[in-house]
């Protein structure tokens, strides 16, 4: 779900940024109230799970892969905003240090990975609290919302955006990318990410779990 | 807790080599040459994209081999990642102070 940069257009990119920029900052604010020595080690190990998590490929029919994210995990864990504002963090490097998603389209790859798989997720997990299949369900969630966003912003490309008949951006159409995405995030990647958030939540909570704070 | 979440950082670090056992590309993450193939054409904007190599792009190294450059990768992404939060942290406390103290 990276977008690399020359897939959206120049319109799209300001509008993305417009929203996320806001949110950035809000998420920030919010960062700062949970961000202390004793939280650092363990919102670092968590964004960095985050980041190696998406390291693993998974190959499915079609000749594609993808990949788990673990923004649902830090979002459970230390509340939307902190799973919002640690995912993008990660997406920043990804982007700047290893080339995966581009810096232009880094307003949409932290607007859907990063603050709709932390929110859709994260209220998922509080509809569903106290059951115990509730990681799972809200990790499969959140990265199918992901999905959608991403695919809706690649399928109107080929709608606003065309010269001469030819796409100019993004060429595949509404449908095809939300068969494409959406389908292969609520087949696969999304039970990866709900066995993943499952796992990791169910081994970590123990009996410590008013070591976490929630900030929502 | 935190001993927890280290120790699966641990394990998914040692793991992650495992991405690398395949070579399909993400949908809507295609090289030029697939546009190309599939569409006869590329379009314009990702033609012209602005396009910035990095010294580790795709997660290899030059001159290294796949399985280090990807270890290598991580590791690098793990380190860039503590020192952001550690200069946000930096951050908010100068500006609460006032000052920043390094």
């Amino acid at each position: 779900m990276h977008i690399p940069d020359g897939y959206i257009s120049p319109t799209s990119v300001a509008v993305t940024y417009a929203v996320a920029l806001p949110l950035w900052v809000y998420g920030l604010k919010k960062l700062k109230k949970t961000l202390n020595e004793e939280t650092l080690p363990l919102i670092g190990a968590l964004s960095a799970i985050s980041f190696v998590i998406m390291m693993f490929n998974i190959p499915i029919p079609g000749g594609t892969s993808g990949h788990a994210v673990g923004a649902v995990l830090i979002a459970i864990l230390f509340g939307p905003w902190v799973g919002f504002i640690s995912v993008s963090l990660v997406l920043l490097i990804q982007a700047v240090v290893f080339g995966d998603g581009g810096i232009s389209t880094l307003a949409i790859n932290s607007l859907s990975m990063a603050f709709a798989g932390s929110f859709c997720g994260y209220y998922m997990f509080e509809l569903l609290k106290g059951k115990k299949y509730a990681p799972f369900v809200s990790g499969w969630f959140g990265i199918v919302c992901s999905a959608c966003l991403i695919s809706f912003v690649l399928g109107i490309q080929s709608i606003f955006w065309t010269h001469n008949g030819h796409p100019l951006y993004f060429p595949f159409d509404l449908k095809t990318a939300f068969v494409a995405l959406v389908g292969s995030h609520m087949l696969f990647f999304g039970v990866a990410e709900g066995i993943f958030t499952q796992l990791v939540y169910g081994y970590i909570r123990g009996k410590k779990l008013s070591e976490v704070k929630h900030e929502a | 807790m935190r001993r927890k979440v280290f120790l699966i950082l641990g394990i998914l670090l040692a793991l992650v080599p495992l991405g690398l056992l395949t070579e399909s590309p993400a949908w809507g993450e295609w090289d030029n040459d697939y546009y190309q193939k599939v569409l006869g054409f590329v379009p314009e904007g990702i033609k012209n994209s602005f396009h910035h190599e990095t010294f580790m792009s795709d997660y290899s190294l030059k001159g290294v081999n796949d399985v280090a450059g990807y270890y290598l990768s991580a590791l690098v992404g793990l380190v860039l990642i503590y020192v952001l939060y550690f200069i946000l942290m930096k951050i908010f406390r100068a500006k609460k102070d006032g000052k920043i103290s390094v």
